[in-house]
């Protein structure tokens, strides 16, 4: 799957597009609208039918090579791989969906405003969780290894490889370093919470009005959720399709009203302000108990998706704000 | 490879009625189906949708689980038409359940509200089996009013057991009650059991177990005897669709049973 671009945006979106021949690849500078999860769960997909005769088969996925996967994704994606691969139970489908994917990650040759991976101590290119690697240099791409999946790949098609030279792999390193050095000017300015801090700062931040007066402005379109790379929300639903009884997956975002609601009609996250910060908790305070990291990759994209222009790094730094007002 | 979202098929096969808006469904799963007590299903109407219940059988009894419903959501209140032989899906069971380990040689106070007699029936049950192992069992019990007592029946029966101390309440009285009137509270005194040497077992809706933890607290027991049944919209019952998450727990699977202790300093648990 190459990535294209979109030529009418202020800044350059890239999404992913299955290959086609008529469609020229493009190497994206930073990460695609869509987040990774995308592939891996489906916003509204069946995932088992029930008291059918026929043992449940999971359908067996087609190989999939993904192509322009970001350090931010690769990141951000291991809260996914956490849900669904480990815990009580294995998601079964998801994970034949992975064992069928291969990642062709490349460093980020740029960065868009709301980037912050660099906060979360992720850096633009990738040195984990790839299958293979690409760092564009002058006379071409250095390609880096990560996995028995990504030397298979290699091995069949040696004709467009060569050894890497010591001066290209000096090479990349100038580059990942002029890179970074220009995120840090970026980042630097905006005074941004950092990864150490910021389980404390949303537990001690729990009653604080950052997060009425945040959501002032939010429309509950739950988009921030759905194009999150950590959110995993889901919800299980039952339908009837030609006399088929269907248990269907949908995703779920925990801005909506009816998120916790229970039968009956109580709702522990009645008030807007307390689903945002639900969110926070789960992202800064769950996730660092149980994964041991935050749920943010700071990829930005729940901050341009938000039409009440909410910004997850001004809303840490409003808690960080008003608790050193204290 | 085993599909963890596929519901295996159960029948009613019988109904009872316990209260004006509470029955209690026995279900006859068609394949091997069996749960520790205090952990929990998730029952599924065919093609309409699925909540979560906690079943109030004997765990020990493994051919049909009872199930006691109470009518007040859209899968409950169709539920509730649900005759003879209808078929329904099971999933779970789910999480951790009583700890009936911990409770080997003590005091077991159990407190319940409403409904939430319904899970502690079958803790009940499962402690009657081997009552040798305990030391006693002291039961208070409070409904709304004496025709939301559920289990009518079957409560002077358990009070018969030796060992088994029971006292009941009911919120307000009609003409016919005889008995306590008061909040479930009111009749957490002077408890026949030895404090120090006793662990409590709280089941009913979120504001009667937040008064009756407090009371328990009161009365000296520790923040880790005091065990309480949490309940949220659990959805999947797998840790993973996100629902049913207080601070770094998640009921479904770190739960339903928890103890106070792990609890008390997460925010908003009552609601």
């Amino acid at each position: 799957m190459p990535v294209v671009k979109d030529t009418d945006a202020k800044e350059l979106d890239y999404y992913y597009q299955p290959l086609r021949d008529e469609m020229p690849i493009v190497y994206n500078a930073y990460r695609s609208v869509e987040p990774l999860k995308s592939f891996f769960t489906y916003t509204n997909e069946k995932v088992a039918d029930y008291f059918t005769q026929e043992k449940n088969i999971t359908d067996i996925p087609d190989k999939t090579i993904l192509f322009g996967v970001k350090s931010c994704d690769i990141a951000g994606h291991k809260v996914q791989d956490f849900v669904f691969l480990e815990g009580v139970e294995v998601d079964s489908s998801y994970r034949l969906r992975r064992q069928n994917t291969i990642f062709i990650s490349g460093d980020c040759t740029d960065f868009k405003e709301v980037c912050h991976c660099l906060a979360w101590e992720i850096m633009p290119y990738p040195t984990w969780g790839f299958d293979l690697n690409f760092s564009p240099l002058s006379d071409g791409y250095l390609v880096e290894v990560g996995s028995g999946k990504g030397q298979e790949l290699i091995d069949n098609c040696q004709e467009f490889f060569v050894l890497a030279k010591e001066t290209q792999s000096a090479a990349r390193k100038v580059k990942r370093d002029n890179l970074v050095d220009r995120l840090k000017r970026h980042l630097l300015p905006q005074n941004l919470v950092t990864k150490d801090s910021v389980q404390k700062l949303v537990k001690d931040g729990y009653n604080l009005d950052t997060w009425k007066e945040f959501m002032l402005t939010c429309v509950e379109c739950g988009g921030c959720n759905f194009i999150c790379d950590t959110c995993h929300c889901f919800l299980l639903a039952d339908k009837k399709e030609e006399h088929q009884n269907q248990k269907v997956r949908v995703w779920d975002a925990c801005l909506y009203a009816n998120y916790a609601r229970v039968a009956g009609g109580a709702n522990p996250l009645k008030m807007r302000a307390q689903r945002l910060r639900f969110r926070y908790t789960k992202k800064f305070d769950f996730f660092v108990d149980n994964l041991g990291m935050p749920a943010c990759c700071g990829c930005g994209r729940c901050i341009e998706v938000c039409p009440g222009k909410i910004d997850i790094r001004e809303v840490l730094k409003d808690l960080a704000k008003r608790l050193n007002n204290k | 490879m085993k599909n963890i979202y596929r519901p295996i098929e159960g029948t009613i096969e019988d109904v009872i009625v316990e209260t004006p808006t509470i029955k209690t469904f026995v279900i006859r799963p068609k394949e091997d189906f069996s749960f520790r007590t205090g952990q929990f299903i998730e029952l599924t109407l065919p093609g309409i949708g699925e909540a979560p219940f906690t079943p109030s059988s004997d765990p020990n009894i493994k051919e049909k689980i009872d199930v006691t419903i109470m009518n007040v959501g859209h899968v409950t209140s169709l539920l509730h038409t649900a005759s003879k032989n209808t078929a329904v899906g099971i999933r779970g069971p789910y999480g951790r359940g009583y700890p009936l380990e911990k409770f080997l040689g003590k005091d077991i106070v159990i407190v319940g509200g409403g409904v939430g007699l319904a899970p502690l029936r079958s803790l009940l049950l499962a402690l009657f089996a081997e009552i040798d192992k305990y030391n006693k069992i002291v039961l208070r019990y409070g409904s709304r009013a004496p025709s939301d007592v559920v289990y009518k029946n079957l409560i002077p029966e358990w009070a018969k057991i030796d060992k088994v101390d029971i006292v009941t309440t009911v919120d307000v009285a009609d003409a016919q009650w005889q008995g306590n009137v008061g909040v479930v509270t009111t009749i957490i005194k002077d408890l026949p059991a030895d404090l120090n040497n006793a662990v409590a077992i709280v089941c009913g809706p979120p504001i009667m177990m937040k008064f009756a933890t407090l009371k328990l607290l009161d009365i000296g027991l520790a923040p880790a005897a005091i065990y309480l049944s949490m309940e949220k919209n659990m959805s999947c019952g797998l840790g993973k669709c996100g629902h049913c998450r207080i601070g770094k727990y998640y009921i479904c699977k770190d739960g339903p049973v928890f103890t106070y202790e792990q609890l008390k300093d997460i925010h908003d648990i009552w609601d």
